[in-house]
């Protein structure tokens, strides 16, 4: 479905967003730069596992909730996180998606989005209510978290109201304001992401592998591979 | 009369029975300089500028990821036997109690606290911050690493801790009982300061008492024997109160013809600045035990039933020497293999009607990577073994680890830590629990009478020596 928007509203959805891509693709090379500077600490001991199959391991332990406990005893909250980030993902593509190659949204992918973005902004309400309510999260809860899942179930909610419109729509010309509030949402989310807590997810690969590699190498993690520490006599 | 009072008073009878020794003069040991730390009560401005100026050398991949990372979401919440046992007290979470040293380091270091600190919930390092951060890694976290295991962004709160302990202890903030555990170990090699001579002639006595055991005539304590296999290491309180451990765990090694020696030197397989997080400390200690077993040409160095000394001597050592030339193991990890390799043999009804629970010591285990090993020996001895309901990496901390047992004034914290351990212990049924570390024994013992849990603890070389088919 291809819709004809102003030129004021091209401008924001694809030079803008451009530059605001490449600003937070620059603080993000930035921090990586400045966390790959950090020394990792040694770890010299002789091996008794597998320090790859460990950052395997660790890397893939978010498609294993039965894994950890703290997620296979809540299996409710990791549901909900896979929606939630599967509908962060589909929004955020949709931003490019809908300028750069508007065929791809069809009705039916259109669709599968708005379902996504629709059950992302009800985990978002829950997530608001758990840190809120909770006394364990409310006591760790920072402005900064609290904005940011303000922030994003705001983005679900405009989004997938913009997306009903373009549906909605059909041939017909478009009413563009929900569209320039989700893409003004894009442009400042772009700015503002690499000062929030939503980088987590830049951050989250280190993490893992650090995670992975020392208690993989100490056969730990992925018990299958881990050697003896003796030579039989 | 508890195990631990039967021992000393079998120990002072038979040293006051027996004829007078020779005694050898003892070497000098420890760096004999008498150091003690100089323990502060609260902080000052100095110290606090003083900690900002060491934070920058502590920075490094682990740490910063771990600091940078956490995004709050409370998985953590009931992975820490602290919250587990005590849910009602929200500021024992992980992820607040590492926030204390979050705080600080973001107001340094993060990027939009320049502009905006409040925002992302950064502080400086006032007086208050510190004593919450030193309440936090002293008193509410034994560094056991289930919350790592439990956290979805790998954020390794153990670590953490030991970075912030380091600093605090380096200003001098640090509790007392602790910081004189290190001191003594630093001034006298071992840290229950035992004399050479004395040691010697314990080793001596507990190997008489070995001798005197129905098929154990031969069996020997070889002490400085150069070219042994196996240089076996001691936790202190060994030859202070457990010498029954010692003559158990030469019992096994001697059925099972295993090739050792004791040092009359470095034996002590301890590490305390591990807790306080002095690497220099801890690298002098490692450096005397790596040294001791040059001086005697083993080829393994073995440590004995200690969780952290374990880690410390397996992990631990390599990193803060740079490496080693001999290879590092565990009296389980050499045990498993024995019973593999059927030199060690077993009467199971030994320990007929008894049941029987293991505790996984966190350092042995999730941080030490010992996991089946132990399961290995206790089945080729007992019949009837049922698992703790959280068991191997995801086994809670009793509440005794991180050297909190050498901190009195966090006792009622630390029993109170224990419930879930004690807890599961009693759902098992088990009339004993087995472990292989010393500050789970004694924290086991004290939860088992605190708790009212009808269960004895013991080691896994205790559960062997008797049941041994020599």
């Amino acid at each position: 479905m291809e819709h004809k928007v102003s030129y004021a509203l091209w401008v924001l959805q694809e030079p803008i967003q451009y530059v605001c891509l490449a600003w937070m693709a620059t603080l993000y090379a930035i921090k990586i730069r400045q966390l790959l500077k950090k020394p990792f600490p040694p770890e010299k001991g002789e091996l008794k596992g597998d320090r790859t199959a460990g950052v395997i391991h660790s890397l893939t332990n978010v498609l294993r909730p039965w894994d950890m406990e703290s997620t296979s005893t809540n299996m409710f909250f990791y549901v909900e996180f896979v929606i939630f980030h599967i509908a962060v993902i589909l929004t955020i593509s949709s931003t490019f998606l809908i300028p750069l190659t508007p065929w791809i949204m069809t009705p039916l992918v259109t669709k599968a989005i708005m379902a996504f973005m629709g059950l992302a902004f009800l985990i978002g309400l829950r997530r608001i209510a758990r840190r809120l309510l909770v006394p364990n999260i409310r006591i760790i809860t920072t402005f900064d978290d609290m904005f940011a899942i303000i922030l994003m179930t705001t983005f679900f909610l405009v989004g997938f109201i913009t997306m009903n419109q373009w549906l909605e729509a059909g041939a017909k010309p478009i009413d563009t304001t929900m569209m320039w509030i989700f893409f003004l949402m894009v442009t400042f989310f772009l700015i503002y992401v690499p000062f929030s807590k939503i980088s987590h997810y830049v951050l989250y690969p280190f993490g893992r592998i650090n995670f992975g590699r020392v208690f993989g190498g100490r056969g730990v993690l992925n018990k299958s591979v881990a050697n003896p520490t003796w030579v039989p006599k | 009369m508890s195990d631990l009072q039967e021992n000393v008073v079998k120990l002072e009878t038979a040293k006051a029975v027996e004829q007078p020794v020779a005694r050898q003069t003892p070497e000098p040991l420890g760096t004999q300089q008498n150091r003690h730390w100089p323990v502060k009560q609260e902080f000052t401005p100095e110290m606090l500028a003083e900690m900002e100026k060491l934070l920058p050398s502590r920075l490094n991949r682990i740490l910063v990821t771990s600091l940078a990372s956490c995004i709050h979401c409370g998985m953590c919440s009931n992975a820490c036997h602290y919250t587990a046992s005590t849910p009602d007290d929200p500021k024992l979470l992980p992820a607040y109690k590492a926030d204390r040293f979050r705080k600080w380091y973001k107001f340094r270091y993060d990027w939009a606290a320049k502009v905006f600190p409040w925002f992302v919930g950064a502080q400086p390092l006032t007086k208050e911050l510190a004593e919450e951060l030193y309440d936090a890694a002293f008193g509410n976290c034994t560094m056991c690493r289930r919350c790592t295991f439990n956290c979805p962004m790998g954020v390794d709160y153990a670590f953490v801790m030991r970075i912030a302990r380091g600093l605090l202890t380096a200003v001098g903030r640090v509790p007392q009982g602790l910081q004189e555990t290190v001191d003594v170990h630093y001034n006298y090699g071992n840290n229950m300061a035992v004399r050479q001579d004395e040691f010697v002639e314990t080793i001596k006595w507990i190997e008489e008492e070995l001798q005197d055991e129905e098929g154990c005539s031969k069996f020997t304590i070889p002490v400085d024997k150069k070219g042994a296999q196996y240089f076996l290491t001691l936790n202190p309180r060994e030859p202070k109160y457990y010498p029954l451990t010692i003559q158990s765990t030469a019992k096994v090694l001697n059925a099972a013809g295993v090739d050792f020696t004791i040092s009359s030197r470095y034996w002590d397989l301890t590490n305390y600045a591990l807790f306080n997080g002095i690497d220099p400390d801890a690298k002098q200690f490692s450096q005397w035990q790596a040294e001791d077993v040059q001086r005697l040409g083993c080829e393994y160095l073995l440590a004995g039933e200690c969780g952290h000394g374990y880690r410390c001597l397996r992990w631990e050592l390599p990193n803060w020497l740079g490496g080693v030339p001999f290879k590092v193991t565990s009296i389980i990890e050499l045990m498993a293999k024995l019973v593999e390799d059927g030199r060690l043999k077993f009467d199971k009804s030994a320990h007929k009607g008894k049941r029987f629970t293991y505790h996984d010591s966190c350092n042995v285990a999730r941080s030490g990577g010992i996991l089946e090993e132990p399961r290995t020996v206790i089945r080729a001895i007992v019949d009837d073994f049922v698992e703790l309901e959280h068991n191997r990496e995801q086994s809670y901390c009793c509440g005794g680890g991180a050297g909190i047992l050498a901190m009195s004034e966090y006792t009622q914290r630390r029993l109170a830590a224990g419930k879930i351990k004690a807890d599961e212990v009693r759902a098992t049924g088990a009339d004993v629990v087995l472990q292989s570390c010393h500050n789970c024994t004694d924290q086991l013992k004290e939860l088992c009478s605190h708790y009212k849990v009808p269960a004895k603890v013991m080691n896994l070389t205790e559960l062997a020596s008797p049941a041994l088919i020599l």
